[in-house]
């Protein structure tokens, strides 16, 4: 395998893509449009929930304020109000004051515009006041009551001046009036308690003209220029709804949630803010946790579209793997399908009737490759080896021509030698004889017979080599007879003129066999290796000659206990020419061989340094049959 | 015995004289001739005995004097000599011819002279 197959394919992410976008994308849009909705929705009703606070605050305001007009019209009514003096009167106020923190000064005038009672939390002088040409007095006097005159009490507390008319109980007529100087810092607890610091949410009472009444934080009151912000003052003043609300991008940046109502009777506003952030910290977290559930459908949606992806193209994968297999030849991989029951599935089948059919297509052609291969190396073999029959025939040839070229020659020289020859040796001759003649008169100088004998030993010498090469170079035809082996060995050797230091060990074979042999030339080749026998053995040493029956061949051995022969030099033994001897033409075994192949036989030897050589030569046996045929 | 005439018939002048010089010193009246013209004529002249000629001589076959001196005589010895093997062939043709022996060169003289000496006597000379 050279690559690791991949294991998801392009496939499996267009499965999963595809699955994603169906999945996810209406998923998205339903949640965007239902989170945006919600979220509208809800901070709407946060928005409207800030409006009815601001009514309801403003129905507290208001009745807070009526509260203390109506302690201070019970006080004008009572009965004998407008009869007591003014000791009682004065008590009368104080026991009011001590029940009413938020008064700070009570003041009785009478009808004529005195000053007749006046209690102060932190009034000194107690120095009675001419309200004679007070407008307020005036007004009170008229209409039988009054509220308003905001004012920053002593630079500090917002402060509202009341008065009511003193009404006697039996005139039913209006005797005076009762004047309070009343703090407003208790709305301002009001508004603290409501919305503390915690909820992030400032609440105020401002009135037509932008005064501040009342803070959440009491700090803001206190400052002597306290006033709300221009940019929601502006929003508030030139509002002339009764009530309202939405968001408002203050100067500073920041965004805030903000409603106003207005306050029945009085003409003020009512103003609550509360940071976006913070206001819409509901829908906020409803956003954060639809945001975390997409989150987690996605990564469902993720990890079910890579299950159902993997489902879907597992088996597709596997079949790819298997085709991959199968071009690489491999046919008996299967793939590891867990085989469903549709298109794939069938896919799968088909694939594999396929691969089958191809596996016995592929296995038919293997075969008949196999077959054709082997006729070629056959008969590559058979051309080869009728090339070397037709070498081995050629270079059979050309030695045959070689040697007869040889002989033709050997023979010319040879026959051209021998008059020569023939001459020195007449010649020798006479002057022997002559010398002999007259030996008696005259001796003869030893050394002179000796040289004598000298020239003629080599004359037969070189006549002797003559012969051999005459012998090789002859090519007269082949004579066979049949020939009882047996009786025709025991002639031959009885005729060779063994010497006396050789023991000759003969062992013939019982069955006496018969073969057709030329026995002039079948002597000269056993003559030839028993003289070869007897030269490697100059002192002493025995000639074994066998014969026996080798299967159709008859065997004669004539074996040697010499030197033996070095297994470099036994290759070449039979070569013409080939000799160790210091005299000799290398003709003697050229001639055996020459002899044993024209009788359709083969030479071996055997040859062991330092025990001895043994040449085998086979010549066909003729059996009774052929005997027969031969003697018909 | 001694004393009879030998002819000695050959090309070669060495081989010739050297032979019919021993064939002298053995005993023997040699004649020479060097080719087959003027053997053919000393034979008819000289009667010899024997008849000793080389098989190739440059003017005639060896077989053809040997039928030419057998039409004249049929009473000598006559031994070939040759430098070559024979073929039996050749060996039979030359003795139904009328060839009495082979020599094959070189030969020994004392062999040769015992051999002639041996037809001669079973020719009643």
């Amino acid at each position: 395998m050279t690559e690791a197959p991949k294991k998801r394919g392009r496939l499996f992410y267009k499965f999963l893509f595809v699955f994603l976008i169906v999945s996810l994308v209406p998923l998205g849009i339903v949640g965007y449009y239902l989170v945006n909705l919600s979220q509208v929705t809800l901070n709407r009703a946060i928005s409207r929930d800030q409006e009815a606070l601001a009514v309801g605050f403003s129905d507290t305001v208001s009745s807070y304020i009526t509260n203390f007009r109506n302690v201070l019209f019970d006080a004008a009514h009572l009965e004998d109000f407008s009869s007591m003096n003014a000791g009682k009167q004065q008590a009368l106020i104080n026991h009011v004051m001590q029940l009413h923190a938020p008064f700070l000064e009570l003041s009785v005038i009478d009808s004529g515009g005195q000053e007749t009672v006046r209690v102060g939390r932190f009034v000194r002088d107690n120095k009675l006041r001419d309200f004679s040409n007070d407008a307020l007095f005036g007004k009170v006097m008229k209409t039988g009551e009054f509220v308003g005159g905001l004012e920053k009490y002593m630079g500090s507390y917002p402060a509202i001046t009341m008065g009511v008319q003193i009404v006697s109980s039996t005139t039913n007529q209006g005797t005076g009036v009762l004047i309070a100087k009343m703090s407003l810092t208790g709305l301002s607890s009001i508004l603290k308690t409501g919305f503390p610091e915690v909820t992030h949410t400032q609440a105020a009472v401002i009135d037509t003209n932008g005064f501040l009444i009342a803070h959440s934080n009491l700090k803001e009151i206190y400052k002597p220029d306290a006033k709300l912000p221009d940019d929601i003052l502006k929003i508030l003043l030139q509002n002339d709804a009764k009530t309202g609300g939405g968001e408002i991008i203050l100067d500073t940046g920041e965004k805030v949630l903000g409603a106003f109502a207005e306050v029945s009777e009085l003409g003020w506003v009512v103003y609550i803010q509360r940071s976006v952030s913070v206001a819409y910290s509901a829908s906020n977290e409803m956003l954060k946790r639809t945001r975390w559930m997409m989150l987690l459908v996605t990564v469902f949606v993720l990890i079910l579209g890579y299950a159902v992806s993997l489902f879907i193209t597992q088996p597709i994968h596997a079949l790819r793997e298997a085709a991959i297999k199968l071009g690489e030849g491999d046919f008996d991989y299967l793939p590891d399908i867990s085989m469903p029951n549709d298109e794939i599935g069938e896919l799968a089948h088909t694939f594999m009737q396929m691969s089958e059919s191809l596996k016995v297509k592929t296995a038919e052609i293997m075969s008949a490759k196999e077959e054709l291969e082997r006729l070629n190396r056959s008969l590559e073999n058979r051309v080869e080896a009728r090339t070397r029959e037709l070498k081995s025939a050629q270079d059979e040839l050309i030695k045959k021509e070689r040697l007869a070229a040889i002989g033709q020659m050997a023979s010319v020289v040879g026959h051209e030698i021998r008059n020569p020859l023939a001459v020195i040796n007449n010649s020798i001759y006479f002057i022997k004889t002559k010398f002999n003649a007259s030996a008696a008169a005259n001796p003869l100088d030893p050394k002179v017979t000796k040289h004598i004998s000298i020239i003629e030993s080599e004359i037969r010498q070189a006549n002797g080599i003559i012969d051999e090469i005459l012998g090789f170079a002859r090519t007269r035809e082949l004579n066979p007879k049949l020939t009882h082996l047996n009786a025709y060995m025991e002639d031959l050797m009885m005729s060779y003129p063994f010497p006396p230091h050789i023991e000759l060990v003969k062992k013939l074979a019982p069955e006496n066999p018969t073969v057709n042999i030329d026995t002039d030339e079948m002597t000269q080749a056993v003559r030839n290796l028993i003289k070869n026998g007897i030269e490697v053995m100059p002192e002493a040493g025995k000639i074994f000659v066998r014969t026996e029956v080798a299967g159709d061949m008859v065997r004669i051995d004539v074996e040697d206990a010499g030197p033996g022969i070095p297994k470099e030099t036994l290759e070449k033994i039979f070569a013409p020419f080939f000799t160790t001897k210091a005299r000799g033409t290398g003709l003697g075994l050229a001639v055996v061989k020459k002899i044993i192949d024209r009788h359709r036989g083969r030479v071996e030897v055997t040859s062991v340094v330092g025990k001895g050589t043994c040449f085998k030569l086979f010549v066909p046996l003729v059996t009774n049959n052929q005997n027969k045929q031969q003697y018909k | 015995m001694s004393g009879q005439k030998i002819l000695v018939i050959d090309d070669d002048a060495h081989l010739r004289e050297s032979l019919a010089e021993v064939l002298d010193l053995e005993g023997f009246a040699c004649l020479q001739a060097g080719n087959a013209k003027s053997g053919i004529e000393a034979a008819k002249k000289n009667n010899p005995d024997v008849v000793i000629m080389d098989i190739q001589l440059p003017d005639s076959s060896g077989f053809q004097i040997c039928q030419e001196l057998r039409r004249y005589s049929k009473d000598f010895i006559l031994i070939m000599m040759t430098g070559r093997f024979l073929s039996a062939e050749e060996k039979t043709q030359g003795f139904s011819l009328g060839a009495d022996e082979y020599l094959t060169k070189p030969f020994d003289i004392q062999e040769l002279c015992l051999r002639i000496r041996q037809l001669l006597s079973r020719k009643g000379k």
